[in-house]
């Protein structure tokens, strides 16, 4: 097996971690120097004063000084998906710590601001942010996906199943990495709750499905009225369509019903 | 240095990198008095000194002696209605220490806010003046455009 093959491997092995082939010291801080600013037109700055109690990189925690005591601040919007799709992994890496720092300012800012019972302009920035690191997070996600189904086979997500759990509820259960096996770490795996059994969980289970169904019934009963009002207002319906906008419905068999016919006299070809 | 989920470390593993951290952290105003060197951070609670030490280094370039760290308790609440209990979330907070020769004072952000505020009001008060003596000057010919004159 080549070098490159193993490494691999060892980077599959590790889950759940987002990893590049190509980035190889942690968290490299870099300055704001990329025109992508955290949001719409708010450009970070540090404060430059000659009074020694002010600490420049510290001032980073906070807005810039002309924003203090406002009503509102004027801010873009969050990064979309597709637009971070576009930036190479460095630029992705950048934006994130800019997103961080500009994170932490506003949660500072807010904090302060709720201390001394003011108010705190546009909180919507903070949600802002977050979408954009979201957003980040799902692209490099599916880089990072895509990079070890190439070379692995596998996706270096951290392994998950499907599993019954206590109610008899489906729910996806995520694996942890232990130092012990499963036969000798017994303690463990007793604490856990998967697999379900009981008069009580039976019942429940009973009730519970009943609801499904009832739901599932009456939403083909839905879409089956609907198509039958469509056949009956309009006798030309192009049938092709219907068929795949509804597919769960015979319209074959509704089309024989008398609830599909309207109130006229149907064409009859000579 | 994030809230995901990290791979078992065993002896002579490689060590675990973290590139884009998750963690956040707040500057806050000290609620007793602390040396002039001394910053306070709230937290994520699952932050650990070596998390905060290594945070405020290689982002924010700040020098860092020593981190001392403690959980406070979120308040709980009892409802008066219903009576049940809530409570607010831990806060971890962070007392940071710096070279003696740096020295930090939590500012005074609202400085400024009084005299904004009777600016906007003194702004609104003339723009309201100036509409009633519009409505003055046009008391005699209701319903007419207002720039109705000789």
């Amino acid at each position: 097996m080549s070098s490159t093959l193993i490494k691999c491997l060892n980077v599959a092995k590790t889950v759940g971690r987002v990893t590049f082939k190509n980035l190889l010291t942690a968290s490299q801080n870099p300055l704001p120097s990329l025109r992508t600013t955290a949001v719409g037109g708010l450009l970070k700055c540090g404060v430059h004063t000659t009074a020694p109690v002010r600490n420049e990189r510290l001032m980073e925690f906070f807005d810039d000084p002309k924003h203090w005591s406002e009503n509102e601040v004027k801010v873009g919007r969050a990064w979309k998906p597709d637009e971070l799709r576009i930036k190479s992994n460095k630029e992705l890496h950048q934006l994130w710590y800019i997103l961080l720092k500009e994170r932490n300012m506003l949660l500072t800012m807010e904090h302060e601001c709720n201390d001394k019972m003011e108010i705190f302009p546009n909180p919507e920035r903070i949600d802002k942010v977050k979408i954009s690191m979201e957003n980040l997070e799902t692209v490099v996600r599916e880089r990072n996906k895509a990079y070890h189904l190439l070379e692995t086979g596998e996706t270096g997500e951290r392994p998950q199943r499907q599993v019954n759990n206590a109610f008899g509820l489906r729910c996806t259960y995520k694996s942890c990495e232990h130092v012990l096996p499963p036969f000798m770490n017994t303690k463990w795996i007793k604490s856990r709750n998967l697999g379900y059994g009981g008069r009580a969980v039976h019942k429940f289970l009973l009730k519970y499905r009943e609801k499904l169904y009832n739901a599932k019934r009456k939403a083909k009963n839905r879409s089956r009225n609907e198509v039958m009002m469509i056949l009956r207002r309009n006798p030309n319906f192009d049938l092709e369509l219907l068929k795949r906008k509804y597919a769960d419905v015979d319209i074959d068999k509704l089309r024989k019903t008398d609830k599909t016919r309207g109130h006229f006299v149907p064409k009859v070809d000579a | 240095m994030s809230t995901r989920w990290y791979p078992i470390y065993q002896r002579g593993n490689p060590q675990l990198r973290v590139f884009l951290p998750n963690f956040w952290m707040k500057l806050v105003r000290p609620t007793e008095e602390q040396p002039a060197n001394v910053v306070t951070f709230a937290v994520s609670t699952e932050m650990t000194k070596y998390d905060v030490k290594n945070y405020l280094e290689k982002i924010y370039k700040l020098p860092v002696v020593d981190v001392r760290t403690r959980i406070a308790l979120g308040e709980t609440k009892r409802d008066q209605t219903y009576g049940y209990v809530t409570k607010k979330d831990d806060v971890k907070y962070a007392y940071v220490t710096m070279p003696k020769t740096e020295a930090f004072t939590f500012p005074d952000i609202f400085v400024n806010k009084a005299e904004k505020q009777e600016k906007e009001e003194k702004s609104l008060d003339e723009s309201k003046a100036g509409f009633r003596r519009f409505l003055d000057r046009n008391k005699k010919r209701p319903g007419t455009p207002g720039w109705y004159s000789i």
